[in-house]
């Protein structure tokens, strides 16, 4: 079986094929509807032109019986009869015969003798041969008969002749001949022949037909009884509709009506071919309809299907439009629908995929996409290109402490300032958290610092979020290319050194170079050496006295945390307290520092000296709610009251977290613990959590402290803190003291306590244990002699120890 | 009554005939052949020797409502018959019996000649204006003629002795079909009766 796999042609061919059946059988109905009409009307025709040539062949015998009777009447005529002799008489007769066309008149007396017969003028007087065409007479006036006279069919017509009462009557005979037939074959359409059977055999008197068929017709007749009984007759000219009209019944003579049935079809068969004419053409129109029909179906579908092998091929442009009223029509529109929605969804998903929902910038995919670009263009532009990877300063607190909503209007704001700048920058991004990335299509490294700066500067101006100022810093790192590196993933990751190198030394910006990187792979390496030097006992605490300033004894220190590596020697703390602050194994740290020191402690206390000695907590040591029991479990363990631990923190390791952290401190108060705020006056210094922290003691930092014997402002700031500390009730110490002159004014300054190399540097427990043996049990003035006996004279690199010491805190 | 004229026959029944006295009296009945009585035939006996055709002897018969009056009629040879003529319109009279052939014009109100039937033998009548005018007139060769009755009764007085042919006619017979017998009529005879049979045995 065939199958159709295409819409249009399945129906195409279904409805042609319908069409084709509905048109067939509409022929053969009428087809043979037709024809039995037909074949009826030409029955029923023939019927009447049989009826119209009985009625003529009566109407004619009536017609020449009158003529006869006329005749007969003529008184002269019956006079000759009456009184002629025999001469007389015929040609009385023949006269009168041929005034109505009578082919033969005969005389019968009343005996029924032929007196004169003008067709045999000379044969003597004989019985009539039909008695009983004058009996007949006799009775009615006029009678007549149709049959065979000398070998010719006749009508015979038989006239009283009265003079006045009947003496004879005269026999008209006409013949049955050919323009009888013509008459009447104009009258009744049919051809008409006169016949007659003898022994089955016809004899043709008469006919209209011409003479080849006459003979067929003569030859084709079966005898006069089947004939009469015969309605169609086969002729080798065709089919003939045929009546027998029997004239004289006893000496078969008949009249033969007959007609084609071809040419009596001849309007069917036209008909017929009209019809076949016009069921081919409406067949054609149908055809032509239902391809038209199908293709107007079809062909918007062939237009959608298009439609949607573009939309797959993720071609949205082509707007799909099938302007119908119908089903399709209304398909193509939902189509439509459907490719604008789905068009509009990619856009979306695109949106998702390439930008931040919260700032509306370009995410970090989009950022490595336009770098990509970048690098391309300025390669093959052979121009270079800066990208700088940016964070935000303490946004962290922010976020932790005033909630994420805060944090997401910061971000936002931030993210708003800095496409404000785009005028400047090729393209801004967030890359994450509080991570910005912007690409800056400038080769001059002072021209992107130059952009840095105004980030920096247009961040400086305070966030205000529900009339509150929010004070965001930002540190900002970048990377040229290609002179550090021609990749996008090596230029972000050496901006982001750079980044973390601004931070460090919070100069703002930082511009990549070479050995950050080397330093962050030590980084990176130091967290597994780091696990190994608390392992391995590679740390140590070293110890700085705090000398009492109004009795110049020392009741305290502070101890220090070094490294003392096993290949690189003595590792400053900066090298890896931020990275173990970023890596969280500060906590590790931070326990191994202060277990150490309890132990000291502990250590010193069986010998008899009685110290406190004061340890740095990181901010991070603040968030461990668990920090105060930890404490706790290792001062009992070491048989050390609290009261001889002091912890120092920061403002800014306090405010990330202050709510947590507060409660933290407090508890650690509560314990017994001293606690103290380190490198006062660098952070934000802020009077009010100054005023809520449990501490007892300040330690105004070095920066105020180490330059204040020769800077007026320095000293106002430092007595100032001093005072104010006091009215806090709180100690203040003053760390970074390296000369006698600041050594002198702090003391007049009355200020509490003082920490420096100008006293001693920090030092290792047996060397501090040994330095305070020198000064130590009394409690005398310190003299600068003393300090020249000391182990550990002030290095160059002193200075550098001391501000890594501070990042310790 | 439609009677065969080849087949009439005249039956003359002679139960009575006997020999006649001079100048006797003769009644004939003529019946059909079913025994009715016929009116309107003609009886005549004609003598052994014909007397000599009559001189001066008249009839007529009227045309009346296109008809001749009377239908029937028997005169002797010779005598003159008029036609007079009584309706107002023409008519032409005419006869092709070989007694007497003859054609006469009639007009309205005028006397025409009179026709002489000198031959005796059956006449047929006709006018020739219009057909259905039809009177027989019987010519007879002797003075003894009668017409039956209504009862088919025919009245001879007076009839001389002597041998006679006795002769039948009726309406329509041709002359060959009349019926003959002989009679003899005795001197003295008196009454006779006798009667005829017309039509089929």
């Amino acid at each position: 079986m065939i199958r159709f796999r295409s819409l249009r042609v399945r129906m195409v061919v279904f409805l042609v094929a319908l069409l084709g059946i509905v048109q067939a059988a509409e022929f053969l109905l009428t087809n043979d509807a037709s024809y039995s009409a037909a074949r009826n009307k030409i029955e029923d025709e023939f019927s009447v032109g049989q009826r119209v040539f009985a009625r003529v062949l009566q109407q004619n015998s009536e017609r020449l019986s009158q003529a006869a009777s006329v005749l007969a009447s003529d008184f002269a005529f019956r006079e000759a009869i009456a009184t002629g002799d025999t001469g007389t008489l015929l040609s009385a007769l023949e006269n009168q015969g041929a005034r109505i066309n009578a082919k033969a008149v005969l005389y019968v007396d009343l005996k029924g003798q032929v007196i004169a017969d003008t067709l045999r003028p000379d044969i003597p007087p004989h019985a009539f041969e039909f008695p009983e065409l004058i009996a007949r007479a006799r009775t009615g006036s006029v009678a007549s008969t149709t049959d065979l006279l000398h070998g010719q069919a006749y009508q015979l017509i038989a006239v009283p002749v009265k003079a006045p009462v009947t003496i004879g009557w005269i026999v008209v005979c006409f013949p049955l001949d050919l323009a009888l037939a013509q008459d009447l074959r104009q009258l009744t359409g049919l051809d008409v022949s006169f016949a007659n059977e003898q022994q089955g055999r016809w004899n043709i008197f008469a006919t209209t037909l011409p003479a080849a068929v006459a003979d067929t017709l003569r030859t084709g007749l079966p005898d006069y009884a089947d004939a009469l009984d015969t309605r169609v007759l086969q002729l080798p000219e065709g089919q003939q509709q045929m009546r027998l009209v029997p004239l004289a019944d006893d000496a078969h003579v008949a009249a033969v009506l007959q007609r084609p049935i071809a040419s009596a079809m001849a309007s069917f068969r036209t008909l017929r071919a009209t019809l076949v004419v016009l069921g081919f053409l409406s067949l054609a129109i149908s055809i032509a309809g239902s391809v038209l029909i199908a293709l107007s179906i079809t062909r918007p579908i062939e237009l959608l299907l298009a439609a949607v092998k573009r939309i797959r091929r993720g071609d949205y442009s082509e707007e799909i439009s099938v302007p119908r009223e119908d089903e399709i029509g209304a398909l193509a529109q939902g189509m439509e629908h459907m490719r604008t929605g789905i068009a509009e969804r990619e856009q979306q998903i695109l949106k998702l995929a390439y930008e931040d929902p919260l700032t509306q910038l370009p995410n970090r995919s989009q950022f490595a996409l336009e770098l990509e670009q970048g690098i391309t263009q300025a390669r093959t532009r052979g121009r270079s290109l800066a990208i700088m990877v940016m964070d935000l300063d303490r946004f962290k607190y922010v976020n932790d402490s005033l909630g994420h909503g805060v944090g997401d209007h910061v971000l936002r704001e931030v993210g708003s300032r800095l496409r404000l700048m785009q005028g400047d920058i090729g393209c801004v991004a967030r890359l994450g958290g509080d991570e910005f990335a912007l690409l800056v299509h400038e080769s001059d490294v002072a021209a992107v610092i130059g952009v840095a700066h105004r980030i920096i500067k247009a961040l400086e101006v305070p966030i205000i979020y529900d009339g509150q100022p929010l004070d965001v810093g930002t540190s900002i790192g970048i990377a040229m290319f290609p002179a550090h590196g021609d990749k996008s993933e090596t230029l972000v990751r050496n901006a982001d050194i750079a980044m973390y190198v601004a931070k460090r030394t919070r100069s703002g910006c930082a511009v990549y170079e070479k050995n950050y990187d080397t330093s962050q792979q030590e980084h990176l390496s130091l967290l597994g050496e780091l696990r190994h030097a608390v392992e391995h006992d590679e740390l140590r605490l070293h110890y700085q006295p705090k000398v009492d300033l109004h009795s110049a004894t020392v009741g305290a220190c502070e101890a220090l945390l070094r490294w003392n590596h096993p290949r690189r020697g003595v590792v400053p703390p900066a090298a890896f307290i931020p990275f173990a602050e970023h890596t969280g194994y500060i906590k590790v740290l931070s326990r191994w520092v202060l277990e150490e020191a309890v132990r000291q402690l502990g250590a010193w206390r069986r010998e008899g000296l009685l110290l406190q000695v004061s340890v740095n907590l990181s901010a991070r040591d603040l968030l461990n709610r668990e920090l105060p029991e930890t404490i706790a479990a290792i001062l009992a363990q070491h048989q050390v009251p609290a009261s001889a631990l002091c912890l120092e923190i920061t403002e800014s390791g306090f405010m990330e977290d202050p709510t947590h952290a507060l409660r933290v401190l407090e508890r650690l108060a509560e314990i017994g613990l001293q606690l103290s705020i380190d490198d006062y006056g660098t952070g934000y210094s802020s009077l009010s959590y100054l005023m809520k922290l449990p501490a007892k003691e300040l330690k105004i930092d070095r920066s105020f402290v180490s330059h204040v014997s020769g800077d007026a402002d320095l000293r106002t700031i430092v007595s100032s803190t001093i005072e104010m500390g006091h009215r806090l009730g709180m100690k203040v110490v003053a760390e970074g003291v390296e000369d006698s002159e600041s050594y002198a004014l702090l003391r007049e300054l009355g200020c509490d306590t003082a920490q420096g190399y100008y006293m001693s540097p920090p030092l290792p427990p047996e060397a501090f244990q040994a330095w305070l043996e020198g000064r130590l049990p009394t409690a005398e003035p310190i003299s600068v002699a003393r300090w020249d006996r000391s182990p550990c004279a002030p290095s160059p690199d002193a200075a550098q120890q001391q501000t890594a010491r501070d990042r310790t805190g | 009554m439609a009677p065969r004229h080849s087949t009439l026959l005249l039956t003359v029944a002679t139960a009575c005939l006997a020999s006649l006295a001079s100048a006797a009296d003769l009644i004939v009945h003529v019946q059909s052949a079913a025994n009715a009585p016929v009116e309107d035939a003609i009886v005549y006996a004609v003598p052994a020797s014909p007397p000599a055709p009559a001189a001066g002897l008249k009839y007529s018969i009227d045309q009346v409502n296109r008809e001749f009056v009377p239908r029937i009629n028997v005169v002797q040879t010779g005598t003159a018959v008029r036609f007079p003529n009584s309706d107002n319109i023409r008519h032409s009279v005419y006869s092709f019996s070989p007694a007497k052939v003859f054609t006469m014009k009639l007009y309205a109100g005028k006397s025409a000649d009179a026709v002489v039937f000198d031959k005796a033998g059956l006449v047929v009548l006709g006018c020739n204006i219009h057909d259905l005018m039809v009177s027989w007139l019987l010519v007879v060769d002797t003075p003894y003629f009668a017409r039956t009755d209504h009862d088919g009764t025919a009245m001879f007085s007076r009839l001389p002795p002597g041998d006679y042919t006795l002769r039948t006619w009726h309406e329509p017979m041709t002359e060959d079909q009349q019926g003959a017998e002989a009679l003899h009529v005795d001197a003295g005879a008196g009454a006779l009766t006798h009667t005829v049979h017309i039509g089929t045995p």
